[in-house]
């Protein structure tokens, strides 16, 4: 399904601060994977993801969606493929526009826009009834313009915009690390049950350990721009937090012995 | 006492000429607003683009041909100029209003030999504002009721647009370009096509004044910017911009009290010279406003301006 192969991103090519981002990294991905990425500070995993959605362009390497070869497609071309939500709830809204608009722009995500009226009596029950899982009462507020929303809100709403449309991947970038704990609750309860009913094969970051143990069926743990532990199976539930903390230890003291 | 009374009747008596005229400005404030509210896209291109729209209908009408062809082409013309700037601003990364500068500098020497002179006089040519079926030919009532039913018709359009799925498409590069492109839309289309528009809006404007008043100059677009930003603000103070038909109202309204508002100020007797920089003064309050209220700390540059 998702195809990385050997990809390559430097920043500031042949500078005194140069960055390898991705170092060759490569991974797959199966039709209803659910992938959780770990790694430290820097390690490359939103540099990954922006790989994947087109945001970042890479100087060598191969990224494929469902057999499509999708390396020198524009953002707006992936879009029909891919969802994505960030860590920023202000990225991800139109934030001068209304709830039921940004579902709209959301729901038309891989469809052709047309000189149709956009917003419909239709259109609107659904929006009110996907929101309406969320128990936030969204679904109350579809004329409120985004920036009115707090915080959490608009992330909650992000993510129900992401799962509309049913895209092919989804890509969940520390998209509940801005919120407090309980919207961050509903907000991973709300990803979890989407994923599981809609099966969409996802790719979520993470630093919170209990996560990476809880949800998903694969764990990568990525360290400087490679893909260093995967985790699957088996194995996976298996898989305590503090095997994964013991990872990171290995990982900073072989930092510390190189240094 | 008798002064007032003055004032007031040569006021009164200016009330319809200005208001023909307003009809026909808004289109350029109408211009403005687009880019600057709907795109995020500050531009200045309108200043070339409303002369542009006046010398090529100018021209066209001189030759004899029909208004409404001069209209077209001044449509086309608007639309293409809008594009460079936006093509400009999205190929080379230059800031937009350095772009929209570029452009209205190299408009006025394209202005110029498309006219092959500086001024044109189109007096006695056909004109949209004779084919009224009431009122006398020419006279205000008659522009009044020609512009405003072609802005009702273009405030209409606009609205049902951006009320469509592309509509709302484009709303949302001017709201937030990234996400917009992460749904999907081609942000370089919805720019490249808004922008062009607004342009072709007031070179509409242009070519519109141009029959209004009889003849063409290169130097028409002076300070239309600056008017039409100040209309502008007074428009939104008055529609507000909650909902996109408030912020669609808000240039013709706008346009509208503003010259009404520039008539009364010349008929108190405030000397012609001192009008741009009274409106500059004027455009400056509103933009500084928000600061203000907030208080001694200067805001963000990027943030006043886009307020
Ligand atoms: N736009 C950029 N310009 C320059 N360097 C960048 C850019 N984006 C990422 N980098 C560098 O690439 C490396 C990987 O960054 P990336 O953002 O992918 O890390 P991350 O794993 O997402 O980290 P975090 O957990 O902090 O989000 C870092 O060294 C970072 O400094
Ligand atoms: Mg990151």
């Amino acid at each position: 399904m998702l195809e990385i192969k050997s990809a390559r991103k430097v920043f500031f090519k042949g500078q005194a601060d140069e960055k390898i981002a991705l170092d060759g990294l490569s991974l797959s991905l199966k039709t209803g994977d659910f992938g959780v990425v770990i790694g430290s500070n820097g390690a490359g995993k939103s540099s990954m993801l922006n790989a994947i959605s087109g945001a970042l362009i890479l100087d060598s390497g191969k990224v494929q969606i469902n057999e499509t070869d999708v390396t020198g497609m524009p953002v707006y071309k992936r879009a029909a493929k891919l969802a994505r939500v960030f860590q920023d709830p202000m990225k991800g809204t139109a934030a001068s526009m209304t709830v039921a608009e940004n579902m709209l722009l959301a729901d038309l995500r891989s469809q052709k826009r047309r000189l149709r009226q956009g917003l419909n009596a239709t259109r609107l029950a659904a929006y009110k009834e996907r929101l309406a899982l969320l128990g936030l009462g969204l679904e109350n507020r579809l004329d409120t313009r985004v920036e009115l929303l707090s915080g959490g809100q608009r992330q909650s709403l992000s993510l129900i915009m992401a799962v509309g449309g049913e895209p092919e991947l989804l890509l969940l970038d520390e998209h509940t690390a801005a919120l407090d704990p309980r919207t961050a609750d509903i907000v991973m309860k709300a990803t979890v049950r989407a994923v599981e009913a809609l099966k969409l094969t996802t790719l979520m970051v993470t630093h919170n350990m209990q996560h990476a143990v809880d949800y998903g069926n694969r764990i990568l743990m990525l360290d400087a721009g490679k893909v260093r532990l995967e985790i699957g199976g088996e194995e996976k539930k298996q898989t305590s937090v503090a095997d994964l903390i013991g990872h990171f230890a290995v990982k900073t003291d072989r930092m510390l012995l190189a240094s | 006492m008798a002064m007032i009374q003055d004032i007031f009747s040569s006021f009164v008596a200016l009330v319809p000429v200005t208001l023909a005229q307003s009809l026909i400005l808004a289109f350029v404030v109408l211009g403005i607003m687009i880019p600057f509210r709907m795109l995020s896209f500050p531009d200045l291109t309108s200043e070339g683009a409303f002369p542009l729209g006046g010398c090529v209908a100018g021209v066209l009408l001189a030759a004899g041909q029909s208004p409404l062809t001069a209209i077209a082409a001044a449509l086309i013309a608007g639309f293409a100029a809008g594009c460079c700037t936006a093509y400009i601003h999205l190929r080379f990364r230059i800031h937009t209003l350095l772009a929209g500068i570029l452009m209205m500098t190299m408009l006025y020497s394209i202005n110029l030999r498309i006219m092959g002179r500086s001024n044109l006089s189109v007096f006695g040519m056909e004109s949209l504002f004779n084919w009224s079926p009431f009122g006398q030919p020419g006279f205000p009532s008659t522009k009044i009721v020609i512009a405003g039913a072609i802005g009702l018709l273009v405030l209409v359009l606009l609205y049902l647009y951006f009320k469509t799925e592309r509509g709302t498409g484009v709303r949302a590069v001017g709201s937030n370009p990234d996400m917009a492109e992460a749904q999907g839309i081609n942000v370089w289309t919805a720019t490249i096509g808004g922008v062009g528009l607004a342009s072709a809006f007031s070179a509409l404007s242009g070519s519109l004044m141009v029959q209004s008043q009889g003849f063409a100059d290169v130097n028409m677009g002076l300070g239309i910017l600056i008017n039409g930003l100040a209309a502008l603000m007074i428009g939104e103070a008055i529609t507000g911009k909650q909902t996109v038909l408030r912020q669609l109202a808000a240039p013709f309204v706008g346009a509208v009290v503003y010259y009404q508002l520039v008539s009364l100020c010349l008929a108190a007797g405030m000397p012609p010279p001192d009008l741009k920089l009274a409106t500059g003064l004027f455009v400056l309050l509103m933009l500084a406003l928000p600061s203000l209220k907030r208080g001694r700390a200067p805001g963000a540059a990027r943030e006043v301006m886009r307020e």
